[in-house]
């Protein structure tokens, strides 16, 4: 029923968006009812440890495995019976592709552009060559770099609406990794393209998301803004002798062997900082986001 | 003004659109950047440091707010006429606070007495002239 009125309303459909998702391998490596939707031109920079489920749930998201409940929604269409227009409006970068692989990167590239109408052949001449991939060269016999940075100009030449890239990271060096940065961040800003990207880099996120969500253990323990983020949390240090006061609402909090606490703790509405923040020796402490996740993911 | 001239450190736990701004703030009053100064577009600094380009519109958007830039229609952002160089020594001291805090915290967390850190950034401050 759902998926009928979301079908009724393309346009105001989210471009990507899960509802309850839930899966599990036999390893347990599992979902727990996620929802997320991303809104149109919006960058979310998708974060957790390795195994906490960011590549199942891109996967699940695009519909190329099928949740034990829960669905999933692209350009409003349910993800699993996507059609061919929507396809065209989607590129996904996987961690490592495997598609297509006897031929070579340029035969692949010709073959799969006459599949999009807005493929841009004059980006993939010069990012081939800044990306120093050689052209002629079986897929098969590249490196997985160098497969995933062929994927990437895939996606990036096919001028999608929505860009999936799971880890894209991993496959560039800085140089080729801040240029795939300025792209999106570009794209998104000036074309309304929007882009989900899970990364381990955080610093890589900060620079293009707007928005993050973190993935932790299967569920979705954040997801604001980037800025907000760093606004509105922030570690509280309690020395012992003002450690064991009435609780305090807290994200995570660790006692030290000293006796003292660490807490992460968040503004409340007016913006102010919980009241032991004003305990004596209570210290507040700025959080960037890799310290923050650090501090709730332990 | 160039894109190059601001910094952006991801990573800190300010955010990106707040360093924009306070730079902004810090070069006019240190009249690095004069009235009606054009500045770079949105889009130059996006592409130059790798950001999204909202987080710049924010920036720009919020110093605009505080009445350091004006927009000019057709033209772009230009550092707003009101504001000049001669700031007066108060205001340019008040920039500094949060780093002074900071500083005075960590002197005090390390027990080292305020001549000798004062002495140290006397020393400093009187190499760059």
């Amino acid at each position: 029923m759902n998926a009928m009125l979301h079908e009724a309303n393309p346009v105001d459909a989210a471009p990507l968006e899960a509802r309850g998702l839930t899966h599990c391998y036999e390893g347990g490596n599992v979902l727990c009812g996620v929802d997320l939707a991303l809104q149109p031109g919006s960058v979310l920079g998708l974060i957790g440890r390795n195994g906490a489920g960011k590549s199942t749930l891109i996967r699940g998201m695009l519909g190329l495995l099928e949740p034990l409940s829960g669905a999933a929604f692209v350009f409003g269409e349910p993800a699993l019976k996507l059609s061919d227009p929507a396809k065209a409006r989607l590129a996904y970068v996987p961690q490592q592709p495997e598609a297509l692989a006897w031929l070579t990167a340029q035969q692949m590239l010709d073959y799969v552009g006459r599949f999009y109408p807005r493929w841009d052949a004059a980006f993939v001449r010069t990012t081939l060559e800044r990306w120093k991939i050689q052209p002629n060269k079986l897929l098969a016999k590249l490196s997985p770099g160098e497969r995933q940075r062929v994927d990437l100009i895939r996606a990036l030449a096919s001028q999608p609406e929505l860009l999936v890239l799971d880890e894209p990271a991993a496959a560039l060096d800085p140089v080729a990794r801040r240029e795939l940065l300025r792209e999106v961040a570009l794209r998104a800003g000036e074309n309304g393209t929007t882009v989900l990207f899970s990364t381990h880099i955080v610093s890589d996120l900060e620079r293009v998301a707007s928005e993050i969500a973190f993935l932790h253990e299967g569920r979705l323990l954040l997801r604001c803004g980037v800025d907000e983020a760093k606004e509105r949390y922030a570690r509280l240090w309690l020395p012992a002798a003002a450690s064991f006061t009435a609780p305090i609402p807290s994200l995570s909090r660790r006692r030290h062997d000293d006796g003292s606490l660490s807490l992460v703790v968040a503004r409340d509405a007016r913006g102010h900082w919980p009241e032991a923040a004003s305990l004596p020796g209570a210290r507040v402490d700025a959080l960037g986001l890799e310290d923050l996740f650090v501090e709730i993911a332990e | 003004m160039d894109a190059s001239l601001l910094t952006v450190q991801p990573a800190a736990p300010e955010p990106i659109y707040r360093q924009i701004v306070e730079q902004l703030r810090r070069l006019i009053a240190g009249g690095q950047l004069v009235a009606g100064e054009l500045l770079p577009s949105v889009r130059e600094v996006a592409g130059f440091h790798a950001i999204n380009p909202m987080t710049v519109s924010r920036a720009y958007g919020l110093a605009e707010s505080e009445g350091l830039l004006e927009r000019l229609r057709g033209k772009g952002m230009v550092v707003a006429a009101t504001r000049r160089a001669g700031q007066s020594e108060s205001q340019r001291l008040a920039l500094l606070e949060q780093q002074l805090v900071a500083v005075a915290r960590h002197a005090a967390e390390l027990e080292l007495p305020a001549e000798a850190v004062l002495n140290r950034l006397g020393r400093l401050m009187r190499s760059r002239e």
